[in-house]
């Protein structure tokens, strides 16, 4: 078929192929009607969405066939557009002008959304009539939801970015508020020394020891930080064995005795020997424990107690550390294990820290495995940290270190017929150190204090004088070091000679100097390895 | 030409008239309280009409523009600063604002309501007149001030004044302000301002 160049067009014709073509083809509603309001034209898209014909309804007055329209007050506009103006009827304050079946069922419209017009029909200056256009807008508000969706998930993105910032500012504030304390420390002291040429003795001694205390809490602090930066690159190492929780949490409570007795508080400890071993990295989790203790310890006023409880929970081993301290609002505590968070970061707040202690116990419980939980009654009502991890049992593994860890066949008898004294102000630490050293062999006598061994060892006839003498450095009136400048005063006949070997919480190389300086034979650090025990208990008798 | 306090007083009373009837509409339609008044009217040659705008709406505007036709004619255009434009909407219709260009929905709403209160107020002075003006459809532009000042006064002969009517929204606790502008050759508004002298003669 070809196109040829086609005759002049009749005006009359182009106008009747145009309403043609709106009536049959466009994809818009359209009606029109006489100055009477009867219905004259009702094109193709009306029929298919009203379900009514053009010879249906041509010719019937407008209210007849569209009976709603007069019942929402949509006459008005027919009436203003018959004195020519023209009304837009727009979704957002109609909804729909007709109200048809929708044809997005996704929208959840009980009518198809429309945008509509409603105009005069002029013919030169006289108004003949009026005239509606009708659009199915389903698809542009589909649209303009899922607009709205993306815009609100980068609206939620950004608050959620500002509050990170927000948060890690605070963070750096308050990090650089708790160094800034103990450096000043170590500085005030350090220009001390320097500017002083006779310095006091006294004073020499104390300003080491501040100097000591201070850049152990800066060390403290940065092991803090750094451990954030591990967890949060996925870096943290952890070095997972079967370990006693029991001996963990002891030696949790051996590093955080001190501050206790400094605050006046009441530590409760109920330490379940039949606890099952757990799979985990020993110095993580004391780390956990001692997190939670001196979260306690900072929260409970003088006089408070905190109660330690290890146990058995089904197939779990359950930690719990419970306070009697200032509690936890209902508004802060489900952010209480978030990092860099506070309950009070005004700089005013009475709580030193980072924030980062709870933080910590959450990442290095679940990375065990296992979960955190918080309960407090609220402000006043002191708190709840219950922590439950898979047992060895539980997470039915069986790793080959537990058979060295346990007292197992090659320790059973690695300490047999040796008399061992025990002294320890912990019932706890004398319970699990008395039940392991009778499995490997041992006959073991406890006591509590310096002055109890030392009155015990006196009384002992020969044959029942211990081979050798386990002893804690962390003691309350006599120490583990005085103790033993007591014992070793004493002359060979009456025990002064009995090896010793030092057990203490404080893991640094001083503890180790002054322990052998003091006259122990050797030192252990808890927790305690059960088998490195076991070695230097019977390499200590053997020397005796 | 400027008018006079007592020209001012009737043209706002006139005006408030419709605004009256066009907010007892959209109160109607959005099931809340809308109220709508004029507190002030000025007049100015249109080549004046910048200067006169700039102070009260800056960078980009909504404006809902309508021609009208008849024995009056001439342009007439709400302009809303965007701010305004998407609280109006937000006011209106209960949903969150979305930038008015990606939200076809809402600038249909503001022509719905721009449409509604240039009804109003060229109904307002066709009444006075005694003259039927028409209107063409609506249509909603976003652009500077400059835009829709310079879409007004390009291509139009003669000198013309613009009437910026402006038209204070009150809604849930909220308040904002469109401006109305209605741009009449000089002969049209002579013919207003005579109309508006009689009516005041003849009402009091």
């Amino acid at each position: 078929m070809t196109l040829s160049s086609n005759p002049p067009v009749d005006a009359g014709r182009l106008q009747t192929a145009l309403v043609r073509w709106f009536s049959e083809l466009t994809h818009q509603g359209m009606f029109a009607t006489d100055c009477s309001m009867r219905i004259m034209v009702w094109n193709r898209w009306m029929e298919v969405h009203s379900g009514r014909t053009a010879s249906d309804v041509v010719g019937r007055p407008l209210y007849d066939v569209c009976t709603d329209l007069k019942i929402r007050g949509l006459d008005q506009h027919y009436e203003d557009a018959l004195t020519g103006r023209i009304s837009i009827i727009s979704f957002g304050l109609h909804k729909y002008l007709l109200p048809f079946v929708p044809t997005n069922a996704e929208l959840g419209l009980t009518a198809m959304p429309q945008s509509g017009r409603i105009g005069p029909l002029m013919d030169g200056e006289a108004i003949i009539g009026t005239v509606t256009t009708i659009e199915d807008i389903s698809d542009r508000l589909a649209n303009e939801a899922e607009l709205r969706k993306q815009i609100d998930v980068q609206r939620m993105a950004r608050v959620t970015a500002e509050k990170a910032m927000r948060a890690k500012d605070e963070f750096l504030s308050t990090v650089s508020h708790e160094m800034r304390n103990p450096l000043n420390a170590v500085l005030g002291w350090a220009r001390i020394l320097i500017e002083r040429s006779d310095v006091d003795p006294a004073v020499l001694s104390r300003a080491v020891r501040a100097i000591e205390r201070n850049a152990s809490a800066l060390a403290r602090i940065i092991d803090d930080l750094l451990d954030v930066a591990r967890i949060s690159t996925g870096k943290l190492r952890l070095e997972m064995h079967p370990v006693d929780l029991s001996a963990i949490a002891l030696a949790a409570v051996d590093v955080i005795g001190p501050s206790i007795k400094a605050k006046q508080l009441e530590l409760r400890t109920r330490l379940d020997p039949k606890t099952p071993p757990v799979l985990g990295d020993q110095q993580r989790l004391q780390q956990v424990i001692w997190n939670l203790l001196s979260n306690a310890v900072k929260f409970t006023d003088p006089g408070g107690v905190i109660d330690l409880t290890v146990t058995r929970s089904g197939a779990d081993a359950r930690i719990v550390v419970r306070d009697t301290g200032h509690g936890i609002s209902q508004e802060f505590l489900p952010y209480v294990f978030e990092r860099f968070r506070q309950s009070d970061a005004s700089s005013s707040r009475r709580h030193g820290g980072l924030g980062l202690g709870l933080a910590l116990v959450k990442e290095v419980v679940e990375l065990h495995g296992g979960r955190v939980t918080a309960k407090s009654d609220g402000e006043g009502s002191g708190a709840t940290f219950t922590i439950d991890l898979p047992t060895v049992m539980s997470a039915d593994v069986r790793h080959p270190q537990a058979e060295v860890d346990q007292p197992g066949s090659d320790l059973a008898h690695s300490l047999a017929g040796v008399r061992v004294l025990v002294i320890d102000d912990e019932s706890d630490s004398r319970e699990l150190l008395t039940e392991f050293l009778s499995k490997c062999g041992a006959v073991v006598s406890t006591v509590t204090s310096s002055d109890e061994a030392l009155s015990h060892i006196r009384m002992s006839p020969l044959p029942r004088r211990p081979h050798v003498i386990l002893s804690d450095l962390g003691m309350p009136t006599k120490d583990g070091y005085e103790f033993m400048r007591e014992l070793r005063a004493l002359r060979t006949d009456d025990g002064g000679a009995i090896p010793a070997v030092a057990v203490s919480g404080y893991a640094n190389p001083d503890d180790r100097q002054r322990a052998l300086a003091a006259g122990y034979q050797t030192h252990v650090a808890k927790p305690i390895d059960l088998a490195e025990l076991s070695a230097a208990l019977a390499r200590a008798a053997d020397r005796g | 030409m400027n008018l006079t306090a007592l020209q001012q007083d009737a043209l706002v009373e006139v005006i408030n008239i419709g605004f009256g009837r066009a907010a007892a509409s959209l109160s109607k339609l959005t099931g809340q309280r809308v109220h709508l008044e004029v507190p002030q009217i000025t007049m100015c040659p249109l080549d004046e009409l910048s200067e006169h705008l700039r102070p009260m709406v800056q960078n980009e505007v909504a404006s809902i523009h309508q021609i009208f036709s008849g024995s009056v004619a001439g342009d007439a255009l709400l302009v809303l600063d965007e701010h305004s434009a998407a609280i109006l909407k937000e006011l209106l219709t209960n949903e969150p604002a979305m930038p008015l260009q990606m939200d076809a929905s809402a600038r249909e709403v503001l022509t719905e309501v721009g449409n509604i209160l240039l009804n109003a107020c060229l109904g307002s002075f066709g009444n006075l007149l005694h003259v039927q003006v028409s209107f063409s459809v609506p249509h909603l532009t976003l652009e500077t001030l400059e835009g829709v000042v310079s879409s007004v006064t390009v291509n139009r002969e003669g000198l013309r004044y613009a009437l910026i009517v402006h038209a204070a929204f009150r809604l849930k606790n909220s308040s904002l302000t469109g401006y109305l502008i209605i741009v009449l050759s000089v002969a049209s508004i002579e013919r207003l301002i005579r109309a508006i002298e009689q009516w005041e003669g003849g009402e009091r």
